[in-house]
C-alpha cells in the first residue's frame, strides 16, 4: 500500500496516445485537438469526479496560530473540576515552551445549543446559532507542535514544505468551473501571510496552474498581482493585436507545437481575467443587509467579514476552492497577537480573534444558506493544532497542543449537529478515534466525489497523493 | 534484506522423533482438539485427526517427491516470486526457512510448532491454507508432518538459489556500465577524436530511428543553432553581431567546424558556470533563508553558490565536485574551498524553531530526523538518482533498498549539523591582508593600556572567556544552568530560580535566574550575599549570558552607536538572568583598590512598541541602580557606578518587567568596563607611553574600520561532531528506536561493498567512505545520472525521463547503449563535464531543426510526429521554453541593462524587516545592483519572487531535477504588467532610440535585439504602425511577450 508504484506522467501518455490513435485523422486537425488538450485552461477543465459529489466547491477557514479547543468547541466538564491543579511537570517539559502551569477551565462558559444540543463556548454567540449545521471533529491531532511544520501538514499532509496543498489537489482532481477566474483562490488576512507563507497554498510538484492565487482583500488594492500595469496605460488593444499577429505567424511556421497555441490562448484568458477579477471583488452592489451581516464597518471584525463575503462571491462565480485566513504571521507583539497563538494572554487574544471569527464565519454560513449554496459548498474551519488545557508556566495563556484539537465542517454532504471522536477528559490528547488531517482531507475529497487514493501524481519515484499512505473518510459526519 | 536473512533452522538438523518432544506435542494436540470441537467442521476435523494420527508411510518422506510438488502446486501462487502474502515465500529454501512477517513458519523437528502445519490443518476456514481450493489431502498433510518432524530436510538446489535471488537486483540501473570502446585510430587530433565521439552518439540515435522508420529532420539553420547554443550553454542570447558573424562563417565553411569552435568559446565563457550552476542548485534546493516559520536569512550561503559556479567554470572533475560537496571539510581541512563546498549538505530548508528554539526534546528529535532525511535524500538523489527517502519508514516498495540501509546512510551524516561557520581552515587566519595583523596589534595595545591603567577590563570579553583585554571568544556565553561556556543556543536552559551557579575562573562568581516570587531576599553570590526587592518573574529565561548579541537579538545599537561594531563590546543579558563579578581579580589586574563600572544600558529586542525589561545593578547586595521598563523607545541609560575599595561583588540583573513575559526582553550593556576609580597618576614616561598607545589605538581602529567585516569568511555550511549512535526508527518515528545501525550504503550496487566499517568510525571517515563509494568508477549510478542530467538540460528530456529516479519506479532509458556510452566516456575523460557538453553539442542529434520550416515535408513531419510525438527518439531538435531565470536575464540583455558582475552576496530586490518571522517585501528592481544575473538572486524560501515563481522557477523547498513548464494566464499578466517588465521595456526602447532615428529603423533594430533577426515586411509594417500609434516602448513590451522571445528553437 505504501508508496504506490509509479505511472508514466499523465500528459505525455495522453498526448502520445492521441497521436497514435489519430494517425489517420491528419496532422492539422490533430494539432488543433492537441492545442486544446494542452491549453492551460484545459488543465483546469472540469473533470468528472470518481463518484457523484455532495459538494462541488470548498471554502476553508484557516485559523493560524492554534485555536484553543477547550475554550471554544470542546466542552470539558472534568477540566472545570481540575481547574487550579498543577499539571504533570515532566509531561509539561515536552511542550513547545517546555513548562506547564496549572489546569485552567475555559475562559468562556459553555452552553448547549440548537436541536442537537452540542456545546459551544460563549466566545461564539453567533456561530452557536448554526450548530445544527456543523459537524465537529474533536479528535484531531498534528505531528508537530511547531507552527511551520504543523501549518504545512494541515494544508498538504506533510510536515516539510514543498508538497501540494489540498486546494491544489482539488483543482488538479476536478478542474475549474469558471475559465475566467483562478480555480484556487487564497484570501489572506489583511495584516499579512500566515506562518510559512505562500508555501501553504503551493502546488508543490503539481503544475503551477494549481497553486493558490492570492486575491488581495484589503479594500482599494488591485485584487491580483500584475493584473494591470502599475501606471495606468492607454488602450492595450493595439499592442495585443500586434502580439497576436506576431505569435500567429510564428506558430504557423511550427505546426504541431501545442505549447505555442497554449501560450497564445493564455493571453486571451488573461484579458478575460482583467474583466472578471475586478468584478468578482467589487462589493459595491452588495445590499446593506449583506454588508451589515458581514459587519464590514466594524474595525476589528470588518476585514475578516470582507474576506468571507469575497469567498461567497468567488464560489458563486465558480471558483472551486477558496481558503480564508483568519490571522496572519506570528510575532510577539504585546497588544494583540496577529493570530491565535495565545501564549501569554488568552483572554485578550482569543477574545479578539473569537469575535472576528464568530462574526465572519456565522455570516458566511447564513449567507450561503440563504442563497441555497450551502448544500453544495463544503465549509471547513480548522487550525494547525490546539492549545493546552493548562496554563503556560505562570503566563495567562496556553501553549501549543498537537495532541488534540477540533476542526469542524458544514455544508455540502455534511451531517450537521454531530461530532466525530473525542479528546480525553481534559482536552490534552485525542482519546476516541484519534485522527489526523489525512482523514479530514480524505473526507473533503470524498464529499467532492473524489477517491483520495486515486488522485495521484508521479514525482521523484513515487505516485504522490494528498493523504500520503493514510486517510479514512469520516463516514459518521457524512450525510 | 531477504536474500541475506539468517536461516533459523539448522541446515542439517538431526531427525527428531516425535517422542523426543512429548510435552510440546501433546499440549499442542490438546489445543488443536479443542479448536476442532469448537469449529464443528466435522468432516475436515476428522480428516485432520486421521492425518495427525496416521503415519505417512513406512518410508522416510522425500522432499523433492512429496513436499516440493505440493508447495509448488498449492502454495507458491500466493507465496512465491509474484506475490508474497504475509511476506512469506515457499519457492526457495532460504526464504521458506526465514519465514514471513510473523516469523518462521517451519520449525525443524516440530511439526506442531510449525505455523505451516498449523495452518494446513486448521479447522478455521479463515485460517486454513491453502485459502483457495480444497484443503490438502490427508496423505499430503501426513507427509508434511513426517517431513517436519524428521527435521524438515530441504536440500538446496539450483532452482532454490535462483528463486531466492532478488529479481529487483537485475534492474538495469544497478548493472555495471556496458561500454563499447571506440576503435581509436593511432593518430588523432583532438578535433577528430571529438568528432568520432559525437558520431558515436549519432550512430546509436540513427540506428533506432531507422528501426522505427522515422526520418530525422535536417540540421537547423545557423541562426537557430547559435541561439540554441547560447541559451543552452550560457543562459543568455547572442548579440545580433555575433549571430551575423556566425551566419557568415557558416556560409563559408562546414557548419561543424563553426559549431565546434562556438561550443568551445561558450564553454570557456564565465556565463557557462552561471547557467549550469542554476541546474545544480535546483537539485540542491539551495536558498538564502532557512524556510519554515521563522525563515531567517542565511547571509553567507552565497559562498557555496559561488563555489558551484567556479567549479563548473574550472571544469572541476565531476567526481571531485561530488567528493568535496559530501566531505570537503573532512578531506581537505586546510582548504577554504573544500569547506565551502559542504554548503551542499546545508543548502535545504532547516526549521530553526524545532532545531533550536523549542526546549522540548521530543520536538527537537523530530526536527533532527527531518534534517538528516533532507541531507541523505539530497546526496543520494542528486548523485545517484536513488529515491532513498522512500525507505525511511519501511523497506522501499519498489527498489531493493531496505529501511536499514536508509538508517545506515543516516548514520553517515549523524555527526553533521547545519551551521554558519568560518570557511577559513582551522589554525589559519580567516583572511589574508591587513586585518589579522592590525587586529592582533590592537589587542596588544589594549593590553598595554590596561596595564598602565588607561583602559579598564571589558566585562563582555570576560563573559566570553577572556581576560578583559579582548582575548575572549565573540558570541560565546555562559549558560545559567551549567555555569559553563556555551556557543550553542538556548538548549536546556531550565535552571532552578535563585540558585547561584558557580562559574569557573577568577572574574565571575556566579550566574543565576532571579525570581522574587514573594521571597524577601535572594542570594546572588556563592558566598551568600543577598539582595532585596527583586520582583516576581515568570521563572523563565532564554539563551546564555553572552559576549555579543544574544539569540535572538533585534538590535545592537544604542542611539547611533552600534556596540557590535569594531572597537566596541556588548554584554547580552536576556531576562530573567543575573551575573555576579568578583572584583578581587580586577583589582589585581588594574593594580588599584577603588574601581568604577561604566557602560551604556540598552534594549536589544525587537524594535516594536510595548516591550520592556527591568535593569538592576547591585554592589555587595545593595541596590545601586534601577531602571524599569527599558524598551525600544527608552533613552540611552549611562551607568557609572563606584566600586569602593572594600566592595567584593558586582551583580548585573535583567528581569522581564511588568508584562510577565520574557519574549523579546533582551537587555545589553554597551562597552561594559571596570576601570580604576581615579586614573592613577602617571609618571612622565607612562604618560608619554599612554599617549603614544592611545594614538596608536585610534590609528589602528581607523585603519580597521573600512576593511571588510566580519573578518571571517563565513559560510552557511556544516559543523561536524562526533556522531552519536544511530538506531533504526521503527515506522520512521524517532521515539520508537530499534536496533543500532552502522554507517554504510546500498547493497544493490553489487559492484561495491556497502559496509563502511562499523559504528566506531569518525564523522570524517564516514563521509569520506560515502564520497568514495559514490565516485568510485565502479559505481554505475553516478556517471549515468550526471550524463543523463546533462542530456536532460540539452534536450528537455533525459534519456531517462526521471532524472532523479533511476530505480524500478523510474523511466527506462530510451537509448540504453547511448547512456552507457556517455557514462563510460565521462570516466574516460577524467570526469570532465565540459567534454560531455562537447560530445553532445557537436552531435547531429542536437543540431537538428525543430520544425518543418527546415525542409522536411509536412507529411514527413506528421509521420514522425505520429510515431514519436514526444521526440524521445530524437528525430527533431530540442525546442523548449526558456526557464524563468533565462527569461529575466534575456530581458536584461536585450534592454542593455544586464550587469555582468559575478559572484558575491546575492542581490535583494526586497525590503527586509526584522520580526520574529522576518518580513520580505518585494520592490521593483530598478537599479544596476539589481540587474545582475538571476543566479545571484537572494532566494527567500517562504516569500518567493512573484515574477520568477509565476514563470515556474524552482521551489527551493523541493529537489527539482526538472522544471515544470506551465502556461497560465497569470504568466501572461506578469509579462505584460509586472513593473520590472514595463521599466525594462522603457530601457529597451531607449537603447533602440539611441541607435535608430526613424520608426522603420527602430522596428528593425528592436527585432534584431530581441530575436537576432530582421523583421519581415509584414512584421515591419505592423511594428512601425504600433510605434507610431502607441510608442516604441509598447513595441518593446510586446516583443518581450512574444512566443519567439520565450521559446527557443
Amino acid at each position: 500500500m505504501n508508496c504506490p508504484g509509479h505511472g508514466t506522467p499523465l500528459l505525455s501518455t495522453r498526448r502520445e496516445f492521441l497521436w497514435r490513435a489519430g494517425g489517420g485523422v491528419g496532422g492539422i486537425a490533430l494539432a488543433a485537438m492537441l492545442a486544446r488538450e494542452s491549453r492551460a485552461a484545459d488543465a483546469l477543465a472540469v473533470r468528472r469526479p470518481h463518484f457523484p459529489a455532495k459538494a462541488v466547491r470548498v471554502i476553508e477557514i484557516f485559523c493560524p496560530g492554534g485555536v484553543s479547543h477547550v475554550d471554544t468547541w470542546d466542552y470539558k466538564p472534568e477540566l472545570e473540576k481540575a481547574h487550579g491543579k498543577e499539571f504533570d511537570a515532566e509531561l509539561g517539559k515536552q511542550t513547545f515552551a517546555g513548562v506547564a502551569g496549572k489546569y485552567a477551565k475555559s475562559f468562556w462558559p459553555f452552553r448547549q445549543h440548537g436541536q442537537c444540543g452540542r456545546w459551544m463556548s460563549d466566545l461564539f454567540p453567533k456561530l452557536a446559532a448554526h450548530v445544527d449545521d456543523i459537524a465537529f471533529i474533536h479528535s484531531m491531532q498534528s505531528k508537530s507542535a511547531l507552527h511551520g511544520p504543523a501549518m504545512f501538514m494541515m494544508n498538504s499532509g506533510f510536515l516539510l514544505p514543498g508538497f501540494p496543498s489540498m486546494g491544489a489537489w482539488v483543482t488538479y482532481g476536478l478542474g475549474s468551473e469558471n475559465a475566467d477566474l483562478p480555480a484556487f483562490v487564497v484570501l489572506p488576512d489583511t495584516r499579512g501571510l500566515p506562518p510559512g507563507g505562500v508555501v501553504n497554498w503551493g502546488a508543490g510538484f503539481l503544475p503551477a496552474v494549481h497553486q493558490g492565487t492570492v486575491i488581495e482583500t484589503a479594500a482599494g488594492r488591485p485584487p491580483i498581482a500584475d493584473l494591470f500595469p502599475a501606471q495606468p496605460r492607454e488602450a492595450e488593444q493595439d499592442g495585443r493585436d500586434f502580439l497576436k499577429t506576431l505569435n500567429a505567424a510564428h506558430a504557423a511556421a511550427r505546426p504541431g507545437d501545442t505549447m505555442l497555441e497554449a501560450r497564445i490562448a493564455s493571453y486571451e484568458l488573461a484579458a478575460r481575467l482583467q474583466l472578471s477579477a475586478p468584478e468578482a471583488v467589487d462589493i459595491a452592489r452588495e445590499s446593506d443587509a449583506t454588508r451589515s451581516l458581514y459587519a464590514l464597518g466594524d474595525e476589528s471584525a470588518g476585514p475578516f467579514g470582507r474576506q468571507c463575503l469575497l469567498a461567497r462571491r468567488l464560489v458563486e462565480r465558480g471558483v472551486r476552492f477558496v481558503q480564508i485566513y483568519c490571522g496572519a504571521e506570528n510575532t510577539q507583539a504585546k497588544k494583540i497577537r496577529p493570530n491565535w497563538d495565545s501564549h501569554e494572554d488568552i483572554v485578550r487574544d482569543h477574545g479578539y480573534w473569537g469575535r472576528v471569527l464568530d462574526t465572519g464565519a456565522s455570516a458566511l454560513l447564513a449567507d450561503l444558506k440563504s442563497r441555497g449554496l450551502l448544500d453544495s459548498t463544503l465549509v471547513i474551519c480548522t487550525s494547525e493544532f490546539g492549545r493546552q488545557p493548562f496554563m503556560q508556566g505562570k503566563q495567562k495563556g496556553r501553549d501549543h497542543n498537537p495532541g488534540a484539537f477540533t476542526a469542524w465542517m458544514a455544508g455540502g454532504g455534511i451531517r450537521g449537529g454531530v461530532a466525530f471522536g473525542a479528546s480525553d477528559d481534559y482536552g490534552f490528547k485525542a482519546a476516541v478515534k484519534p485522527t489526523y488531517c489525512y482523514d479530514l482531507h480524505a473526507t473533503a475529497l470524498h464529499l467532492l466525489g473524489l477517491d483520495h487514493e486515486r488522485v495521484t501524481f508521479y514525482h521523484n519515484g513515487i505516485k504522490r497523493r494528498l493523504t500520503d499512505v493514510h486517510g479514512h473518510v469520516f463516514k459518521e459526519v457524512c450525510a | 534484506m531477504r536474500v541475506k536473512a539468517a536461516i533459523i533452522a539448522p541446515r542439517d538438523a538431526a531427525p527428531a522423533s516425535a517422542s523426543s518432544v512429548p510435552c510440546h506435542s501433546s499440549a499442542a494436540r490438546n489445543g488443536r482438539a479443542q479448536r476442532i470441537t469448537r469449529s464443528g467442521d466435522g468432516y475436515f476435523a476428522l480428516l485432520a485427526l486421521l492425518a495427525l494420527l496416521a503415519p505417512f508411510a513406512a518410508q522416510a518422506v522425500d522432499f523433492e517427491k512429496d513436499i516440493r510438488p505440493v508447495l509448488r502446486e498449492r502454495c507458491v501462487e500466493c507465496h512465491g516470486a509474484e506475490k508474497q502474502k504475509a511476506g512469506l515465500r515457499l519457492d526457495a529454501r532460504s526464504l521458506a526457512l526465514k519465514g514471513g512477517d510473523d516469523g518462521p513458519v517451519i520449525v525443524a523437528g516440530k511439526s506442531a510448532e510449525s505455523a505451516i502445519f498449523q495452518r494446513i490443518t486448521s479447522t478455521d476456514k479463515d485460517e486454513r491454507m491453502p485459502s483457495k481450493g480444497d484443503p490438502l489431502t490427508a496423505t499430503q498433510i501426513a507427509a508434511f508432518r513426517e517431513w517436519l518432524d524428521a527435521g524438515a530436510a530441504w536440500p538446496e538446489t539450483a532452482a532454490d538459489i535462483a528463486a531466492a535471488r532478488d529479481k529487483r537486483l537485475d534492474h538495469w540501473a544497478w548493472q555495471p556500465v556496458a561500454s563499447k570502446q571506440l576503435p581509436v585510430a593511432s593518430v588523432q587530433s583532438p578535433a577528430e577524436h571529438l568528432s568520432l565521439l559525437s558520431q558515436q552518439v549519432d550512430t546509436i540515435v540513427t540506428a533506432k530511428l531507422t528501426e522505427r522508420g522515422i526520418k530525422p529532420l535536417p540540421e537547423a539553420d545557423a541562426r537557430t543553432l547559435i541561439r540554441r547554443l547560447y541559451f543552452d550553454l550560457t543562459g543568455l542570447p547572442p548579440t545580433f553581431e555575433e549571430v551575423a558573424a556566425f551566419e557568415k562563417a557558416c556560409d563559408r565553411t562546414d557548419h561543424s567546424d563553426q559549431v565546434r569552435s562556438l561550443v568551445d568559446k561558450l564553454l570557456a565563457s564565465p556565463a557557462y558556470g552561471e547557467r549550469w550552476a542554476r541546474h545544480w542548485l535546483d537539485i540542491a534546493h539551495y536558498a538564502d533563508t532557512h524556510g519554515f516559520e521563522r525563515d531567517q536569512r542565511r547571509d553567507n550561503a552565497w559562498r557555496y553558490r559561488d563555489w558551484v559556479i567556479r567549479a563548473l567554470n574550472d571544469d572541476m572533475p565531476y567526481d571531485e565536485f561530488l567528493r568535496l560537496q559530501v566531505a570537503g571539510d573532512a578531506l581537505h581541512a586546510d582548504r577554504s574551498d573544500a569547506i565551502i563546498a559542504t554548503g551542499f549538505l546545508a543548502a535545504g530548508p532547516w526549521d530553526f524553531v524545532g532545531q533550536v528554539e523549542t526546549p522540548s526534546p521530543v520536538l527537537k528529535r523530530a526536527a533532527r530526523a527531518d534534517d538528516l532525511d533532507d541531507m541523505v535524500t539530497q546526496v543520494m538523489t542528486a548523485a545517484c538518482g536513488v529515491t532513498i527517502n522512500c525507505a525511511r519508514c519501511h523497506d522501499h516498495k519498489l527498489d531493493p533498498i531496505s529501511q536499514r540501509e536508509y538508517y545506515a546512510l543516516t548514520a553517515v551524516f549523524a555527526g553533521v549539523k547545519r551551521a554558519e561557520r568560518d570557511a577559513a581552515p582551522r589554525g589559519m587566519k580567516a583572511d589574508a591582508g591587513e586585518r589579522p595583523r592590525l587586529s592582533a596589534e590592537l589587542s596588544a595595545v589594549n593590553k598595554q593600556l590596561v596595564q598602565i591603567g588607561q583602559r579598564g577590563l571589558d566585562l563582555a570579553d570576560i563573559v566570553g572567556g577572556g581576560d578583559g583585554t579582548g582575548t575572549g571568544k565573540m558570541g560565546a556565553g555562559i549558560g545559567l544552568q551549567t555555569g559553563q561556556q556555551q556557543i550553542e543556543g538556548i538548549a536546556g536552559q531550565r535552571p532552578k530560580p535563585n540558585v547561584p551557579t558557580p562559574v569557573a575562573g577568577d572574574f565571575i562568581d556566579c550566574v543565576l535566574l532571579p525570581n522574587g516570587d514573594g521571597a524577601d531576599e535572594i542570594a546572588v553570590s556563592t558566598t551568600g550575599v543577598k539582595v532585596r526587592g527583586v520582583p516576581q518573574t515568570s521563572g523563565e529565561t532564554w539563551d546564555a549570558i553572552r559576549n555579543g548579541a544574544i539569540i535572538p537579538q533585534g538590535t545592537t545599537k544604542i542611539g547611533a552607536t552600534d556596540y557590535a561594531a569594531d572597537g566596541h563590546s556588548l554584554l547580552g543579558l536576556h531576562a530573567n538572568s543575573a551575573i555576579t563579578f568578583d572584583l578581587t581579580p580586577f583589582r589585581a589586574a588594574l593594580k588599584t583598590g577603588a574601581l568604577r563600572f561604566r557602560a551604556a544600558v540598552g534594549y536589544g529586542g525587537r524594535p516594536a512598541a510595548g516591550m520592556g525589561a527591568d535593569v538592576r545593578i547591585f554592589v555587595d547586595g545593595a541596590g545601586v541602580f534601577l531602571s524599569e521598563n527599558v524598551g525600544p523607545k527608552s533613552a540611552p541609560v549611562p551607568v557609572d557606578i563606584a566600586l569602593p575599595e572594600g566592595a567584593r561583588f558586582l551583580t548585573l540583573m535583567s528581569t522581564e518587567g511588568r508584562d510577565g513575559n520574557i519574549g523579546f526582553d533582551q537587555i545589553f550593556y554597551g562597552d561594559p568596563r571596570i576601570t580604576a576609580a581615579v586614573q592613577p597618576a602617571l609618571t612622565v614616561l607612562e604618560k608619554a607611553e599612554s599617549g603614544r598607545l592611545m594614538a596608536r589605538k585610534d590609528e589602528l581602529e581607523k585603519k580597521l574600520k573600512p576593511l571588510p567585516a566580519p573578518a571571517k569568511s563565513l559560510v552557511f555550511g556544516i559543523k561536524a561532531e562526533p556522531p552519536p549512535i544511530v538506531k533504526l526508527q521503527h515506522r520512521g518515528s524517532p521515539e520508537d528506536l530499534r536496533e543500532e545501525v552502522a554507517p554504510g550504503t546500498l547493497a544493490c550496487v553489487v559492484s561495491l561493498k556497502p559496509a563502511f566499517g562499523g559504528g566506531k568510525l569518525t564523522d570524517a571517515e564516514r563521509r569520506i567512505a560515502l564520497a568514495n563509494w559514490i565516485t568510485d568508477p565502479a559505481n554505475p549510478l553516478t556517471a549515468r545520472v550526471i550524463v543523463n542530467r546533462l542530456w536532460h538540460h540539452h534536450f528537455g528530456t533525459g534519456l531517462v525521463d526521471t532524472p532523479s529516479d533511476f530505480g524500478l519506479g523510474g523511466g527506462r532509458p530510451s537509448h540504453p547503449e547511448l547512456l552507457d556510452f556517455l557514462a563510460a566516456e565521462l570516466i574516460a575523460q577524467k570526469w570532465s563535464l565540459k567534454a560531455m557538453h562537447r560530445i553532445i553539442c557537436n552531435s547531429a542529434a542536437y543540431r537538428r531543426a525543430t520544425a518543418v520550416t527546415s525542409g522536411l515535408s509536412r507529411e514527413g513531419n506528421n509521420a514522425a510526429t505520429a510515431k514519436d510525438a514526444a521526440n524521445r527518439l530524437l528525430w527533431r531538435g530540442p525546442a523548449r521554453r526558456l526557464d524563468a531565470e533565462s527569461v529575466r536575464d534575456a530581458i536584461l540583455a536585450v534592454s542593455g541593462k544586464l550587469n555582468r558582475e559575478m559572484h558575491g552576496p546575492g542581490w535583494r530586490d526586497f525590503d527586509y524587516k526584522e520580526e520574529y518571522a522576518p518580513v520580505y517585501s518585494y520592490k521593483t528592481p530598478d537599479s544596476p545592483a539589481l540587474w545582475r544575473r538571476s543566479i545571484y538572486r537572494f532566494i527567500v524560501r517562504t516569500t518567493p519572487h512573484q515574477l520568477l515563481t509565476t514563470l515556474d522557477c524552482a521551489n527551493p523547498s523541493n529537489l527539482t531535477p526538472a522544471r515544470n513548464v506551465t502556461t497560465t494566464a497569470l504568466q501572461s499578466l506578469a509579462l505584460l504588467n509586472n513593473d520590472f517588465i514595463l521599466r525594462q521595456s522603457a530601457h529597451f526602447a531607449e537603447r533602440v532610440k539611441a541607435n535608430a532615428a526613424t520608426p522603420e529603423a527602430q522596428a528593425s533594430l528592436a527585432f534584431a535585439f530581441a530575436f537576432s533577426r530582421q523583421p519581415d515586411t509584414g512584421e515591419k509594417t505592423a511594428a512601425v504602425a504600433l510605434i507610431q500609434k502607441r510608442g516604441l516602448t509598447e513595441l518593446c513590451r510586446m516583443l518581450f511577450n512574444a512566443n519567439e522571445f520565450v521559446f527557443v528553437d
